[in-house]
């Protein structure tokens, strides 16, 4: 898949590699990006040779530094906006992925960024990494899902401070948040995604998708719900392993 | 209950569970996995015991898995498993039964715990370790996920991002990794491990049984429910607790600046 404007998308040995590609303007999110983006995941679902996924972004200073603002006020009417948000619900087919998405995050994570970050299900950042929400500051809230995944992901008292007193967040804080799973050198962020891209693209795939399911899904049922689900999945991937 | 693969004791209201087959890195086999859920009812059932612990016998592992590895490099039992798949995580399944223990749990985590291993330790209350001991799930390099509960478990308790690298990347985790990530309340020389253990077990058999039973039960449900029903059952539990001898024992050892000796009743 080629001739995008706003990403780079590139597929290497089962891996799939998506840039965000506007490095002249922080790799801010646009519109044509929403849909370019529609597209590759899109694409990505449906590849079977894609096993893992990789985001990252274009140039020294940002992964991506939020949504583009020189678009709000050409904004289309609220009704054909929100018709246009389900329409085409990037952020919905971004969580349905089946295949593990890995973050490769570095400069401003910012608004949409830290949310694009959020739907990715491994985060590697480099030491100058920097995330926040500036939504309420711009008399806007976050609409791609930061309300729900972040105090997922770092609790409540620590998104609500991002998001009503404009907090950020660097590495340290990050990863003792959990909101990272690792820090590295700016030089090493692309090497070490790549290696546990590549770790986790030489397991049995099967297992791999099962995995992600059920952690996923599990954290939206019960405990007992959730046991239940991994149980019937173990035996699908026991069936599967000595099937071979 | 005669028990070959584990042994069991019980000292002053502590009962000790150890993983006993150090030779093979006290592994889980179907009749192990059978004796630890008989030896969690046993426990259930004996009103005198206030904690339990688990713990592995011998100093390189606490439990490095189970036998399904095993199997699976032996064609003819692999193909005896594959009959009753379905039945596979129920018979091998362990942290059920121990997450069913209604007094308090620790792990006492003495070496490596990997694999089911490490699912183990996940139904436990409080885990601590001796430093030497990694933690992990190198199976699914052989195509198998977890059977026990850890996809469930585990991101309960670490998140899901930090599971997932773990679940799928199937690298170890030091000691020292597992404590900042909370997987862990402490760590201590290995030597240290079994006093240090210990004094815990202690100072939970000093407070009142039944409370430390509601306690639990009041978060571990409570986490499935909505805030409002969770804090519903919080305060229903807490109206029983009045109904308890232990709760005027407790509150008179107070007033009277006096140690508590609580019956459990």
């Amino acid at each position: 898949m080629s001739g995008f404007e706003t990403i780079i998308y590139e597929k290497k040995e089962g891996i799939g590699y998506v840039t965000l590609n506007r490095p002249q303007a922080l790799n801010v999110y646009n519109l044509k990006m929403r849909d370019e983006l529609y597209q590759i995941l899109g694409a990505i679902k449906d590849d079977s040779e894609v096993k893992v996924a990789v985001f990252r972004g274009a140039g020294e200073r940002a992964f991506c530094a939020g949504a583009d603002l020189t678009e709000f006020l050409t904004a289309p009417s609220p009704t054909i906006a929100r018709q246009a948000r389900w329409e085409r619900d990037v952020w919905g087919l971004f969580l349905s992925l089946p295949q593990p998405i890995i973050a490769a995050l570095h400069g401003y994570v910012l608004g949409s960024g830290i949310e694009i970050a959020l739907c990715c299900d491994l985060r590697i950042a480099s030491e100058d990494v920097q995330f926040g929400l500036p939504e309420t500051g711009l008399g806007i809230i976050p609409a791609a899902g930061a309300t729900q995944t972040l105090p997922r992901t770092i609790g409540r008292a620590k998104t609500l401070e991002m998001l009503l007193a404009g907090t950020r967040l660097n590495a340290q804080e990050a990863l003792h948040l959990g909101l990272v799973n690792q820090i590295v050198p700016r030089e090493q962020l692309f090497p070490a995604t790549e290696k546990i891209a590549r770790k986790i693209a030489s397991r049995s795939q099967p297992v791999v998708k099962y995995t992600k399911f059920a952690i996923l899904h599990g954290l939206d049922l019960t405990l007992e719900q959730g046991l239940e689900l991994e149980s019937k999945l173990a035996s699908l991937a026991l069936k599967v392993r000595y099937a071979e | 209950m005669p028990y070959f693969n584990i042994t069991y004791q019980v000292k002053e209201s502590i009962a000790y569970v150890t993983l006993n087959h150090p030779q093979d890195g006290n592994i889980i086999s179907e009749s192990l996995a059978q004796e630890l859920r008989d030896v969690c009812q046993e426990i259930n059932e004996d009103g005198d015991i206030r904690a339990a612990v688990f713990s592995g016998a011998g100093n390189k592992a606490f439990c490095l898995g189970n036998e399904l590895e095993r199997h699976l490099r032996d064609k003819n039992t692999g193909r005896n498993i594959l009959v009753e798949i379905e039945s596979v995580p129920s018979r091998y399944g362990v942290a059920s039964a121990i997450a069913r223990l209604t007094c308090p749990v620790i792990a006492a985590i003495n070496g490596d715990a990997l694999g089911q291993g490490l699912e183990l330790i996940l139904s436990c209350d409080i885990r601590i370790t001796a430093d030497v001991a990694h933690f992990g799930f190198p199976p699914i390099a052989l195509g198998l996920m977890p059977i026990d509960g850890a996809t469930q478990r585990l991101p309960r308790l670490i998140g899901k991002a930090k599971s997932l690298e773990m679940l799928l990347s199937g690298e170890l985790i030091s000691a020292q990794e597992a404590y900042q990530i909370g997987l862990v309340s402490k760590i201590v020389p290995q030597s240290r491990l079994a006093s240090e253990v210990d004094q815990w077990a202690k100072k939970i058999t000093t407070k009142a049984p039944i409370a430390l039973r509601y306690a639990k039960e009041a978060i571990n449900k409570g986490l499935d429910l909505t805030l409002e029903q969770g804090l519903r059952l919080e305060a229903d539990l807490y109206f029983l607790i009045h109904t308890t001898e232990d709760r005027e024992t407790g509150v008179r050892a107070f007033l009277e600046k006096k140690p508590p000796e609580f019956e459990g009743k």
